[in-house]
Order: C-alpha cells, then structure tokens, then sequence
C-alpha cells in the first residue's frame, strides 16, 4: 500500500460529563490537530466525520458541526461507524490523489443519553428488538461466557486486563478521570457490580465525552508539513453476520482476518516480532484477550500469558486503551493518535521503548462485529 | 430567559449545598418529561462555583414512530409461531436450518426458496450460552431489577442458529451450558416474538 502521513493530531480530555458543549469540544479537537501542525483553514482540502444521528439525538448529525469540524463551505462528509473508519475515509480520499491535507475527526457526548438502553437500537427491529434482551452489554456477557467456556479462560485472566488498562490510563493525562486507578485490584473488578454476568462494571468502557481529530496528507505533502510524520502503511477490515445465534462468539474470526489483511498491506512477515506496541479498541476487558489471540500474537486461550504492561515483550493498550474512556464514534481514532503519538515518542509517562512499528484497531458493533486495523510506522 | 420556549413544560431547579458552599442550578426544559430521570443522576460534585445549567430535554415535537412490515417469511414464521409452533428454513446449498428464517444464506450468499426449503421444528433445544443481567435493556435509564434475568442463547433442535431468550424458573446456580430446554408459550398468543414467554427446563 502507498503509504499515507498523519501530520497532526489532537485529543481532548474524556469525562463522564463535560463541563462545556459538543461544538467547543469538536472545534477544540479539530483547531488543536491543526494547530499542532502548524496549519490553517485554508489548508484543509477534505473533511470527514464521524458521528452517528441516534447518539447526537437528531437527523444528518453532521450538518450542525461544519463550522466546527472545519468543513465551512469545503469538501466534507461524514462516517456513521467509529473514528477508525473515518480514518479509511479519509486515507481513501488522499490515496485518490485529490486532496493534500484531510482532516478526520470523531466524538459524541455519551453523557446526553442512556447509551446502553440506545444500543438496543441496533438490533433487528422485527425480531430481537421487541424483547429488549439484547443490547452492547448482554451480548458482551454472551461473548465472554463464550471464550471462557471454550478456553478455560479464568474470571482472574480477565479482571488482570482491566488491572492493567486501568493502570495505565492513571498515567494519561487525557483519560477519563473515573477510569484512572493506580491501586487498583484483581479483586475490585470481581467484586465490582455485574452488568450481565460474568461482565462487571470494572471490564467496562464506560461510554463518556469526547472528540478527537486527525491530519492525513499524501507522503511528499506530508514531508512539507513535518520533519517527522507517522505513516499508515496497511489496513485491513473486515465484518462478521449480524445475527448473535449465527456467531461463533468464542472468537472474533473478523479482527483475525482485519489482522491478516493489514500485514499483508504493510508487508509485515512476522507480526509477533515486528510490531512494538499495540493499541486495540476492546470495550470490554476480554476482547483485548481475544483480539491478542486472534491477530496471534498468542496461542488460543492463552492471551493473558503474554506480557503487555507498558514495559512488557508487547505493550497493548500503554494509553489504558478504551477502558481509559470510551467516548462513541471516537475510541478508534484515539487508539490511532495513541499509537502514533507513541512512534513519535511523545506518550510521555506511558511511553514503551523503541517503538518503531504499531498497530491501532477500530470496532463496530455488538460483540465487535466489525474490526478495523492499522499499521502505523514512525520515522521517515 | 426561559420564555423563549414555547415548549416548556417544567422548570426544575435543584440546589446543591455542601461545606464548601457549591451551588448549581439545572433549568430543564422539557417538552416532555421522559428524559428528566436521566438528569436527576447527574454527578453534582465536579462544579467548584455556582454556575446555571439549562438542558433541554427533548423528545421532539414530531413522533417519528416506525411500522416495520417483517417481510413474507417472517410473516410466515410468526403465523406458525401464533399456533404454538416453530418453523426454520435450510439453505439448499450449505444446508443450514435457519429459526427465524431467512431469506437468504449469507455464508453461501443465494437465495433461499419461499415455496419450499421450510423445516418443521420441535420446542425444545440446547442452552448454548448465557448472561445474568440485573439491568432492563429496554428501560431509557437502564434501571436495576430486584429479581436478575437470565437471558440464554438457545439452539432449537434441528436449527444451526440461536435465539435469544429468558429462561424461566431457574435460580442462576442451576444454569449450565449444553442444558436441554423447552419452550413455554404465552397463553394467547399474538403472532410476535412476545409468543415464546421464555424457555424452562426439561
């Protein structure tokens, strides 16, 4: 794959419930990205967005952001799927040869609605919707209970993940300040309170505010604008049935074969030893298991032997991951500024060594139906 | 400031005293009142000055309420389903029963025929997976329920796919997967998926 640059980028602080309205946090995000690299208005070519119309609480949810988002009277449409998916929009539009700065932001305010009762909009309103059984947090006990049948996998195996994530997230100053927790416990997140058995309120992305953006330029342009961009070398996607019952839900077969799709494009050979740090989007703790096991960087089932703390033989999520916040239509884009912002050195206090190559994922869905993967390489 | 609109229908005020004298005032103006419960939880400890808030929580003034026609073969399986039975359908070609049924077969991506390929299944299947959940999915605040409900991934016998429903008369020690189940109909039954009340053990 012709390689794309990432020139800018910008986060704003998560909270559960922000202290200012959607349209400061979307200007402060996409402003702040061009800030950082030192552009204006005038630069940006394309925009893309992503945000969804049943989480903003109307219809053509991006018509109200232009102004914001940077897309006043420019080129600018918008990705009703997490951030991550913006960002293939957007690396579709530089890689078509029209365009010389993209601008891809994502967000939503999760604290304006009941998200979790929302997410049972997603199922099929002639079948599962009418009986309220399904929603983001059933199916994820469903999935859960699935790969620990299957695997042997302990309730243990998977609070540690939370442990570890939500260590990490203390020591990122742009996490939710809920999710921060240096002493936290294997034991907090068993006892913690059960969502939908064996999931508990601790192996939760708790759903929160924020917005994040990101600066795409074709490679010549992005050399202009910065001495040192990242660059995407591969992605790869890749989107499992609908139906839970039709699932194997022991497994996520999608981000195996996003995982495959991505190397392929980066030409990595060996991805175990060539990847340095990980950023995955897991909404729940036992998802980051089973997407280390599914791109094989672990044996089926034995995820929770590898070592991933910051310092580890492969750090995944050094950032807290989405169990640092997970704020909607905006997770996967922050794992991707995580990711780059580790390769450009500047992760600060939760910086791993050496990193050269990343990986950052996306995900879409019930039990991450749909999973997006990029390979990020620093350096010029 | 509040005249402005036309729909306001409540005007709360909630004061917040503490030792540190924080005060906050919400104005909620509502065009209806099904969304205030969601405010009422706000987390008042983050503001440090008095400071005033207007929400607007708004359903709308338009109901946009959708009639979703199922389609002819789920009209088929819930007029069957009305007479306190099941039906699946098999794909010609992988051969994989599908309940509900489905048009077409994903995995092979061909159509699946209407007039025949429909299979006669029993009411009874395998517990293929479960979760005990303490919310209700259906409510706009996520409430907690005293009693848990036990929601279980059921394999009718005779189909490849699972349905999601409650399991009855079971405490969540008693659960296991691979367990044999079987349906328990709703006394008069209506013809939509409110027909199966849930699944008990046999």
């Amino acid at each position: 794959m012709e390689k794309v640059g990432i020139v800018g980028y910008n986060q704003v602080k998560l909270y559960s419930d922000a202290n200012y309205g959607r349209y400061e946090m979307i200007f402060e995000a996409v402003r702040g990205a061009l800030d950082s690299a030192g552009l204006k208005k005038k630069d940006i070519s394309t925009v893309v967005s992503a945000t969804n119309d049943y989480y903003d609480g109307r219809t053509i949810s991006n018509a109200l952001t232009v102004e914001v988002g940077g897309g006043y009277l420019a080129d600018e449409s918008k990705v009703e799927m997490d951030g991550a998916y913006a960002v293939l929009y957007g690396l579709m539009r530089i890689l078509s040869g029209n365009h010389k700065l993209a601008v891809v932001w994502g967000g939503s305010m999760a604290s304006c609605f009941p998200y979790h009762s929302a997410r049972l909009y997603e199922t099929d309103p002639t079948w599962e919707r009418p009986l309220a059984y399904v929603n983001d947090i059933t199916s994820a006990g469903f999935q859960m209970r699935a790969y620990m049948e299957r695997y042997g996998v302990t309730l243990e195996d998977i609070a540690k993940i939370a442990v570890k994530n939500r260590k990490n997230a203390a020591q990122n100053p742009l996490a939710l300040s809920e999710a921060q927790n240096t002493s936290i416990t294997v034991n907090d997140v068993l006892k913690s309170e059960v969502y939908a058995d064996p999931v508990t309120e601790l192996m939760v992305a708790e759903p929160c505010d924020g917005v994040a953006a990101l600066l795409l330029a074709p490679e010549k342009q992005a050399l202009k604008i910065t001495d040192n961009p990242v660059w995407i070398t591969g992605v790869g996607y890749n989107q499992e049935t609908y139906y839970l019952g039709d699932r194997d839900l022991s497994i996520s077969k999608s981000m195996e074969l996003a995982g495959k799709m991505a190397f392929n494009a980066a030409g990595i050979k060996n991805p175990r030893n060539e990847i340095d740090v990980a950023e995955l989007f897991a909404s729940y703790a036992h998802e980051e298991l089973m997407f280390t096991e599914a791109l094989e960087f672990a044996e089926k089932g034995k995820g929770v032997s590898l070592n991933t703390e910051i310092n580890g033989d492969l750090p995944i999520n050094p950032s807290g991951g989405a169990l640092g916040g997970n704020p909607p239509c905006a997770t996967g884009l922050i794992r991707i500024i995580e990711a780059a912002k580790q390769l450009k050195g500047e992760a600060d206090a939760y910086q791993v060594k050496n990193a050269n190559k990343a990986i950052a994922s996306g995900q879409i869905g019930m039990c991450a139906q749909s999973n997006i993967i990029y390979v990020l390489e620093g350096g010029n | 400031m509040c005249l402005y609109y036309p729909f306001l229908l409540k005007l709360f005020k909630i004061y917040i005293k503490n030792n540190e004298l924080e005060l906050e005032v919400f104005k909620i103006i509502n065009t209806t009142n099904h969304n205030i419960n969601h405010y009422k939880i706000y987390k008042y400890n983050k503001i440090k000055n008095m400071t005033e808030k207007i929400i607007v929580a708004n359903k709308g003034p338009v109901r946009a309420e959708f009639a979703f026609w199922v389609g002819r073969y789920m009209d088929k399986f819930f007029d069957v389903l009305e007479n306190k039975r099941i039906i699946g359908n098999k794909c010609p070609k992988c051969g994989d029963v599908f309940v509900p049924p489905r048009k077409i077969c994903g995995k092979c991506n061909i159509k699946i025929d209407f007039e025949k390929s429909w299979v006669d299944l029993p009411d009874t299947g395998i517990l293929k997976n479960y979760t005990i959940t303490y919310y209700k999915v259906n409510d706009r605040a996520s409430r907690k329920v005293k009693k848990p409900q036990i929601v279980g991934m059921i394999q009718i016998d005779g189909s490849n796919t699972s349905i999601v429903y409650r399991l009855l008369d079971l405490e969540p020690e008693d659960v296991k997967i691979g367990m044999k189940l079987k349906i328990q109909w709703e006394e008069k039954p209506k013809g939509d998926p409110s027909d199966i009340k849930g699944f008990i053990k046999i």
